[in-house]
């Protein structure tokens, strides 16, 4: 017969942890600005109350390692390489037929993320494409989740610059999105002119059509030499267009993955000054879940232009409907 | 008018006006994935992914809002 209780938790284990939510709350109420204001000073010990936040987007240096400054941004991404390098190598050195707990979660990650490329790639351009897009999605999902753990933004240290939090988010360095996103424009041209030759650059300089029109002027077919100027200068705009539209992709791609993480984390730096910390628990929630849905954003966006740019014109309703299956 | 007034201020509308087009966008998002998930319940996992997905793109527009809101309230 099943217990019963809330979520799997018996009752006073649930009651208990409700009780410890609400007396945070209260107390990050009256210590927050908000009771201060409400309540004047109670006379709680100084380190309850909450300093405002000193929201600096740049990321701070630490400190200098041989001239190179490193910022707290780079030693959370460097933490988030050596979780997840540390992990799958601890996991691949001792592998058994029938897995055990950290060898099933290692497959189940790799193996919905090849059934994702598959399913929007095809089979084989899938298993191609797997390497980058799995990369891109697990390091920005590791970024996002490891910056909510405990230690985050809090460890201080003291530089020449001033307090300085020691660790920070990978992600909202705006560094690092720009960098994920040049890596992305450079895979897409480069497996874009790897399976279509160089006949993929005249996707952005067209002018096939425009000199086709004018030869066939000289030639004297001047009805069908004037519709064919006309033609051809559409498609040399919208060449112009589409490499717009590949470089402003690089601006967006970079200002989504770095928007959503600063805002995020201002989010809940801010609300915690304010001191209405029952709510913010929500947001800190909302967190995982944003993390989770950029990284997939990023990388399924990279997999679908990337999988438009091979396809080609002839096989363009076949890759159409993989994403729209997808 | 005083530049820091007036960046303030800049900064309130910016991010104001710019939530106004992503709020309804992703209302309407939400409005058609209740609609389809009423009509075809068991396809209610595939609809809420296609939702999410779209969902994250509205949001980037607001996002580009907040971040020229934020860069004229503390870098400008």
């Amino acid at each position: 017969m099943p217990k019963k209780g809330l979520l799997g938790l018996s009752f006073p284990v649930s009651i208990g942890i409700v009780v410890i939510f609400l007396v945070l709350a209260a107390i990050n109420f009256v210590s927050g600005s908000l009771g201060k204001s409400l309540f004047g000073n109670v006379g709680l010990p100084s380190w309850l109350s909450v300093s405002p936040p000193h929201l600096e987007l740049p990321s701070e240096t630490v400190l200098h390692i041989f001239g190179f400054p490193i910022t707290n941004t780079i030693i959370g991404a460097w933490l988030t390489i050596i979780v997840l390098v540390g992990f799958t190598y601890a996991v691949s050195s001792r592998l058994r037929l029938i897995p055990r707990r950290w060898q099933a979660l290692l497959e189940f990650m790799l193996g919905a993320l090849l059934s994702f490329c598959q399913s929007v790639a095809g089979e084989k351009k899938g298993r191609t494409f797997f390497p980058i897009i799995a990369t891109i999605f697990l390091f920005v999902v590791f970024n996002a989740w490891l910056s909510l753990l405990p230690g985050f933004g809090s460890i201080i240290v003291h530089t020449a610059e001033g307090e300085v939090p020691l660790l920070r988010g990978a992600n909202t360095d705006v560094n690092l999105p720009l960098a994920l996103a040049a890596v992305s424009f450079v895979f897409v041209e480069y497996f874009g002119i790897k399976s279509l030759g160089l006949r993929y650059l005249t996707k952005f300089l067209n002018v096939g059509r425009f000199i086709g029109s004018i030869a066939q002027l000289f030639k004297g077919r001047f009805k069908a030499g004037l519709g064919g100027l006309f033609s051809g200068i559409i498609d040399i705009f919208v060449g112009v267009l589409e490499t717009l539209s590949e470089l402003i992709r690089i601006v967006s791609f970079t200002f989504r993955l770095f928007g959503v993480s600063t805002a995020g984390e201002i989010l809940i730096l801010v609300g915690i000054f304010l001191g209405i910390r029952g709510l913010i628990e929500f947001f800190y929630g909302l967190e995982i879940i944003f993390g989770l849905v950029q990284a997939v954003v990023f990388s399924g966006l990279t997999l679908v232009f990337v999988t438009v740019a091979t396809a080609g014109h002839g096989a363009e309703k076949e890759s159409h409907g993989a994403t729209h299956g997808g | 008018m005083d530049v820091e007034a007036v960046k303030m201020l800049a900064a309130g509308l910016a991010m104001g006006l710019g939530a106004l087009g992503p709020g309804i966008g992703i209302g309407i998002l939400g409005y058609g994935a209740m609609q389809a998930i009423g009509r075809n319940p068991e396809a209610s996992g595939s609809i809420t992914t296609n939702m999410i997905l779209s969902i994250a793109f509205c949001e980037a527009i607001g996002i580009y809002a907040l971040i020229v809101a934020i860069i004229l309230a503390m870098v400008a």
